[in-house]
């Protein structure tokens, strides 16, 4: 059983052994183009990702459809594109990414976002979107990935900035360098197990330092954060 | 002695990112200045600690023993992590 999906502007046929990530995809799924990537999930791939933290609570669904997301995150750096752990929305057609460890509060920012700028916002992916990085410009995209609340849209836009966030008692913003932002970016990136992959991964992130502005927001759960961040990174 | 293949060294500006890739046991990122960069270039090569040394040495006007012990740290930095093929 195959069956082809458009991720990030890419083709991708799957063959894949005894289940469906049609369950996920449904929205990218796509018919005619020959695909980019041909990919083919196996047992040994879904035992793979029940391996991993979590993954024996998960059903055999999830984990295959980990496999497969995985698989093609090893092999998107081809495509100029990588996989990036963040909460994106974009506001009046340009993409925003809220990046942090797990927990920090990066879904809370952009759902504060949403009630702020009601209809000018739409989730792009609230877990893990794909970021392409060409020289001078990067582009966000929402993928299948998208949290635990399913939050995004099969959309994209051109990204025009990335926000760490970290917690803090008082609501405040700064505009930091690009090398400041790298190590965390990097923290945040998928890093492929392909040492090439892995190097063109950082070059990617190189020319995202180039065309993409990078913030730090200091913030707590009030809804007035979103106010700070919005004045800062808006055009 | 050198560094394991799967760990890639990217330079940041002013300070030198070690990055290993998914397969790598360990999955932070180290960061360190121009003289960890230094090391970790000479380490891409088989190499010991006495010719870092020697090289650092070269390089840098410090006493001996003070790139000595900062070489030793380094290395044991690098091991702790496993990123040294021995």
């Amino acid at each position: 059983m195959s069956s082809t999906y458009r991720i990030a502007d890419v083709n991708i046929r799957l063959s894949s052994g005894d289940y469906s990530f049609k369950i996920y995809a449904g929205d990218y799924s796509f018919d005619g183009a020959a695909p980019d990537i041909e990919l083919y999930v196996s047992r040994d791939d879904v035992d793979y990702e029940r391996s991993q933290p979590g993954g024996d609570s998960c059903t055999d669904s999830y984990l295959e459809a980990l496999a497969v997301f995985r698989k093609i995150s090893e092999r998107m750096p081809k495509y100029d594109t990588f996989l990036f752990h963040g909460s994106a929305v974009s506001v009046d057609g340009l993409g925003y990414i809220f990046a942090a460890p797990s927990g920090t509060g990066k879904s809370t920012h952009s759902a504060m976002w949403r009630n702020m700028l009601g209809e000018r916002a739409v989730m792009i992916n609230d877990d893990k979107p794909m970021i392409r990085s060409e020289l001078g410009h990067a582009e966000i995209y929402g993928t299948p990935f998208n949290g635990k609340h399913s939050l995004g849209s099969n959309i994209h836009a051109p990204l025009r900035a990335v926000c760490i966030l970290k917690r803090g008692e008082t609501n405040h913003i700064e505009r930091i360098t690009p090398d400041d932002a790298y190590p965390l970016l990097l923290r945040q990136t998928y890093r492929p197990h392909n040492k090439s992959m892995l190097a063109k991964t950082l070059q990617l992130l190189d020319r995202l330092k180039h065309s993409v502005r990078f913030y730090e927001l200091h913030c707590n759960m009030n809804p007035e954060a979103a106010k700070v961040s919005w004045e800062a990174m808006r055009p | 002695m050198k560094l394991r293949s799967e760990f890639l060294i990217h330079q940041n500006d002013n300070e030198t990112l070690l990055v290993p890739a998914g397969s790598a046991e360990f999955s932070g990122i180290v960061k360190g200045n121009n003289t960890f960069g230094e090391i970790l270039s000479l380490l891409k090569d088989d190499t010991n600690e006495s010719q870092i040394i020697k090289s650092m040495c070269e390089r840098y006007e410090a006493p001996e023993e003070v790139i000595s012990q900062d070489v030793r740290k380094i290395l044991d930095s690098l091991r702790s992590i496993n990123a040294l093929e021995e």
